[in-house]
């Protein structure tokens, strides 16, 4: 159980999210200034990690609610021309290659198939990857790349089965409307292999907890597959086309890669021997409330909450701990959403004694992966599992 | 702090959103005009100041990779001016 003191944590407001750099660049005085904060178009005050394209990061707080606000949930985007306007009279969502029927889905269209919905956790490759020992180049968020959202469309599936995939087919690839500025840098297409692509669970998403997609999150639809990192969640869905061979353009191959072993990880520093595509989400738990740095009241009952989640499995329990790990207590978990969503957890507390508290927790899931208690590293930055810590002061 | 822009939907089937003009000032340093307007073609300078300290070796792998995976139409005179700019302004000193 060796920790060590994140000394980066003390960049870490109660937000929870790694302060971006000030308007004049550098990171001298990010505690002073705090994160920027921006505006966008069907956003509420989110904090700027980068204007074009936009990548803004959630502030910890809004995780205090199961389902996280449209207007709060983190923004993507890997190439500067995003969409910002669609005619959904033009619209089409095309489907080819490897298939018997080429099909031009109208929104109409899409809504003809069943629809399905449930509620799963979104979250960025790189989430938390402004926190990785040693540091490493990309998107350096916080906590704040994740949001827990009930999405609605219909089943990837059902669409491919009325295109009929032939024989031999072996991926799917998902463009979107986004483009690259110039013609040499790769065009953001993900696939998916064909088994995968035609489970059950993977939707054509056209709603996000009621309300259509934010043009920011990808409207009119986007693919969720749900228990996976977001790399794959491609937005403004335009194309898919079944191949016959392994699809290996600039952001499968070698972007979004992880060593290829069960920690996926590394030594800080060392290059894998063989990588695969990411793919599952491992375990996470954080402390939402308190907040790092809160002052607490001694004798006052303090209902410590939080969240955990993993890919594709429930969360069988979390356990935590106000010594700094010396002694652990069970928490209650709160309403089951389904294993694609994340669970609340709740422990209650009554600090009796003034001083300085770490509060940490671990989540396993139903089929026993845990958290490690260092962290663990892989060059890209993704992954990121550790048990978090919290400090609270009680006067 | 920009505003959320006016955005459309219905009756007409059309949806636009109209993105805030945030601008990014790089630190001082010679050749930091280069750095501006290279980087700046397919990207916001936040890109650069959100990293960590970085050794030169390691923005040269950078400056690389933009222009070799990214395609940047940088040469190679300009690349050396950028990579010594970065390494000074938000380098490490190794």
């Amino acid at each position: 159980m060796g920790f060590k003191e994140m000394s980066r944590r003390d960049f870490l407001k109660a937000s929870g999210a790694m302060a971006a750099a000030t308007a004049m660049g550098g990171p001298a005085d990010l505690f002073a200034s705090g994160p920027r904060m921006a505006r966008f178009p069907e956003k509420t005050d989110l904090i700027l990690m980068t204007s074009r394209p936009p990548q803004l990061e959630t502030p910890m707080h809004f995780f205090k609610e199961l389902l996280t606000p449209n207007d709060a949930l983190f923004v993507r985007w890997h190439l500067a021309n995003i969409p910002t306007y669609v005619d959904m009279k033009e619209w089409r969502l095309k489907i080819g290659g490897n298939i018997d029927k080429e099909l031009q889905l109208s929104m109409d269209d899409l809504k003809g198939f069943e629809k399905i919905s449930y509620t799963a956790v979104i979250q960025c490759s790189g989430n938390s990857r402004g926190l990785f020992e040693p540091r490493v180049a990309g998107g350096q968020w916080g906590h704040g790349a994740m949001g827990n959202v009930t999405w609605t469309g219909v089943r990837l599936r059902d669409i491919m089965k009325k295109a009929g995939i032939k024989a031999g087919s072996v991926d799917i690839a998902f463009n979107g409307l986004d483009s690259a500025p110039f013609p040499k840098v790769p065009d953001l297409v993900k696939s998916l292999p064909v088994d995968k692509a035609l489970e059950e669970d993977i939707m054509v998403a056209f709603e996000m907890n009621g309300k259509p997609l934010t043009m920011l999150n990808g409207f009119p639809a986007r693919l969720i597959v749900p228990g996976w990192y977001a790399t794959y969640w491609v937005k403004s869905l335009s194309d898919i086309t079944v191949l016959t061979k392994t699809f290996e353009e600039f952001w499968m191959k070698p972007a979004y890669r992880i060593p290829d072993n069960d920690c996926g990880c590394v030594a800080p520093g060392a290059a894998p021997n063989k990588t695969v595509p990411i793919n599952r989400m491992t375990t996470r738990s954080f402390v939402i409330d308190p907040s790092d740095g809160e002052a607490l009241v001694k004798g006052k009952d303090v209902k410590i909450m939080g969240i955990a989640f993993s890919g594709m499995h429930s969360i069988r329990d979390v356990i935590v701990s106000v010594d700094g790990g010396k002694t652990w207590g069970e928490t209650k978990l709160g309403g089951d959403k389904g294993k694609y969503s994340w669970v609340q957890w709740f422990y209650p507390w009554r600090p009796t004694r003034s001083g300085n508290y770490t509060i940490m927790c671990k989540a396993t899931n139903a089929i026993g992966e845990s958290q490690p208690f260092e962290k663990l590293w892989n060059p890209s930055g993704y992954l990121l599992n550790n048990v978090e810590k919290v400090s609270v002061t009680v006067r | 702090m920009t505003a959320g822009l006016a955005f459309s939907a219905a009756p007409d089937g059309v949806k636009s959103i109209d993105l805030p003009d945030i601008k990014t000032e790089l630190a001082a340093g010679a050749e930091k005009d280069k750095a501006e307007k290279f980087c700046s073609l397919c990207h916001s300078l936040d890109y650069i100041t959100m990293q960590p300290k970085f050794s030169k070796a390691q923005w040269t792998g950078t400056v690389n990779k933009m222009i070799k995976t990214f395609g940047g139409p940088i040469s190679d005179d300009d690349a050396k001016a950028i990579i010594d700019y970065l390494a000074g302004a938000y380098g490490t000193g190794k």
